[in-house]
């Protein structure tokens, strides 16, 4: 259907966005396209932490919530600050959450 | 002309009932980011009155409606990542942010005919993900910094390196909101029960998708975006080449070939700084002051393997077809110089990675790094003749005005099929307050050096509308004068962006000189 050709209004039905998403795609979608390897957030921290410090954000053992929310709202560095539309208070926090648990807690 | 902080606040509460209280937002901590996040205007300038974030057409219909009774001016961004145009951020202070990033639907995607249609929120990455997911074979063609919206990006002229790379040309019928609340689909799609609306752009009487680009007479709800069919193979092309003289052959090569098709990308030539700013800092490299000597850029060169310019070309197409235009590019070229192109194929099936396919992406971001500190940039956007005495003499000027301010030059020359983008950006520290004083003064001074040989800007920051729409003069600015009539039709209360690419509601914009009363 959603290949099918547009014939009168618009007669596909919108595509829908996850109705609750979890922490894990939450950050997926707002902090991963920077922080990955080889994305700028991981470049630019990569030359700011100590060595033996994941440049990594999801491989990070020392985060804590508040710390995140932070940086998230403030911005750090190059990094631009994130709108309260765009990522509202309740996902920052479950994104801060799930990121403070560090790679073992959240497993 | 700010509106009264008592309307906005009026506005903002009526607002609250239309959009509920978490999506409207007011104190200086949640404005914060809508401010212009690489500023270097003086503090007090483009600071929003507010946020109000809508997610469908009815509650936009309701905050005109309240907009044009409190006499609030509006600002609407799509999801507001204009980064280095401005952000989000209005070019009236006290403006209320018209956010609508919570509009993200994909409302239809056609493989068979190749073009998508989304509102205003959905993202690259968003569109990118959708057309994975559903393993469809048409590319998007994604920018070097790509946080940003779609549609918003077609709307401001952005561009990637793509056969269809100049966005706003792949624009075909369009939704539009006017600021009375009357809803607009414009081109084919004006008929109830069009079948064409996004397939053919050229319908009966005049084109008003372009009215709406770069423009504050309407708010876009729908865009309606051709995307490339999936080549069947693609050749990339590269060479560095160390003379920075060889601008001028390198345009005089590729541009014939751009011009008759053989060369199917809108594609760009980088300097050096392009690899410089993505690895390194500046204070690796030179510390002393002023631009960086000759003597630093070749260690840089040397150091990090590149020329002066990269060209990094991509064909699409039929392999054979590819491999035949990729011949004439080599011979062109090898009048100029004994190098070859490094070649790298791909075809349909093998690992995507290897395609050149412009993936959403947000490592331009990289080079906000350079000058250390909080970095910002500005881009200073002329367009010229795709000629290459013209180009290279550009360039010179361009680099002379920022050495002569203090300023490393990094720029990128995209060439369209006649004309020839020269994109260069200046790279500040946010909080050195001598580095913001020499880009203010230097700005106005490309702009000026341009305009004596003819060029204009395609795109502008916030901060320089005015002096970017001053430019286009002709007729004691008969075209600003047409803008304006519009503007006072379509919209008798200024609430839209105001001021935005320098079109004013009537008697706010700054006098033109000589103009009759």
């Amino acid at each position: 259907m959603i290949r099918a050709l547009l014939v009168g209004a618009l007669c596909v039905a919108p595509i829908a966005q996850a109705a609750s998403p979890n922490a894990a795609e939450l950050y997926r979608r707002h902090c991963f396209i920077c922080h990955q390897a080889g994305g700028t957030g991981a470049v630019m921290l990569a030359k700011r932490l100590q060595k033996g410090t994941s440049p990594l954000l999801d491989q990070r053992r020392d985060l804590q919530a508040p710390y995140v929310q932070a940086v998230a709202r403030q911005g750090i560095g190059t990094m631009p600050r994130f709108t309260r539309i765009e990522l509202p208070d309740a996902e920052l926090g479950m994104i801060a959450d799930w990121l403070a648990a560090g790679p073992d807690g959240r497993r | 002309m700010s509106p009264a902080p008592a309307a906005v606040a009026a506005l903002l509460d009526a607002a609250m009932k239309v959009v509920g209280p978490a999506h409207v937002l007011r104190s200086p901590d949640e404005l914060s980011p809508y401010q212009d996040q690489f500023a270097f205007a003086p503090s007090g300038a483009h600071v929003p009155g507010g946020v109000v974030a809508p997610e469908n057409v009815e509650q936009i219909q309701a905050i005109l409606k309240l907009a044009n009774e409190k006499k609030v001016p509006l600002w609407p961004v799509s999801r507001g990542k204009n980064l280095g145009y401005g952000g989000a951020a209005p070019v009236v202070s006290g403006s209320v942010i018209l956010d609508l990033s919570r509009m993200r639907r994909i409302l239809h995607v056609d493989e068979k005919l190749a073009y998508c249609v989304v509102e205003p929120g959905v993202g690259f990455f968003d569109l990118q993900d959708y057309l994975d997911e559903h393993g469809i074979k048409l590319w998007l063609g994604a920018p070097g910094q790509s946080w940003g919206s779609v549609l918003g990006n077609a709307l401001e002229h952005g561009g990637s390196t793509t056969p269809l790379g100049e966005h706003a040309a792949q624009i075909c019928g369009m939704e539009v909101l006017l600021a009375n609340g009357d809803i607009v689909r414009t081109g084919m799609g004006a008929m109830e029960n069009s079948a064409t609306w996004h397939l053919y752009k050229h319908a009966f009487g005049p084109g008003w998708d372009q009215m709406f680009t770069q423009s504050n007479f309407g708010i876009v709800t729908k865009l309606g975006l051709w995307l490339l069919p999936e080549p069947e193979a693609t050749l990339q092309l590269k060479m560095e080449v160390d003379d920075v003289d060889a601008l001028e052959w390198i345009v005089d090569s590729l541009g014939p070939l751009r011009t008759n098709g053989t060369l199917n990308q809108f594609c760009a030539i980088r300097n050096y700084m392009g690899t410089a700013t993505r690895n390194t800092q500046r204070s690796d490299w030179y510390t002393g002051p002023g631009a960086m000597p000759d003597s630093v850029i070749d260690t840089i060169q040397r150091q990090l393997k590149v020329g002066w310019w990269d060209i990094s070309l991509r064909l699409h197409g039929v392999d054979g077809a590819n491999r035949a235009n990729a011949d004439a590019i080599q011979r062109a070229v090898s009048k100029h110089t004994d190098r070859k192109f490094e070649i790298t194929a791909w075809k349909q099936g093998e690992p995507r990675a290897r395609s050149g396919q412009p993936r959403a992406t947000m490592n331009s971001m990289h080079k906000l790094n350079w000058p250390g500190g909080r970095g910002g940039f500005l881009a200073f956007s002329p367009v010229m003749p795709l000629d290459g005495k013209l180009a290279l003499a550009q360039f010179r000027r361009t680099r002379e005005r920022m050495q002569e301010f203090g300023f490393d030059y990094y720029g990128a020359v995209y060439l369209a099929d006649r004309a020839l983008m020269v994109v260069s950006e200046v790279f500040f520290d946010q909080d050195d307050a001598d580095q913001i004083q020499r880009l203010r003064r230097l700005f106005p001074v490309l702009v000026a050096d341009a305009k004596a040989q003819g060029y204009g800007e395609y795109r502008g920051h916030i901060a320089y509308m005015d002096e970017i729409a001053g430019v286009f003069d002709f007729n004691h600015h008969a075209l600003r004068r047409l803008n304006e009539r519009i503007k006072e039709t379509l919209d008798p209360n200024g609430i839209l962006a105001p001021g935005k690419q320098g079109i004013w509601p009537p008697g706010q914009g700054p006098a033109i000189k000589g103009r009759k009363a």
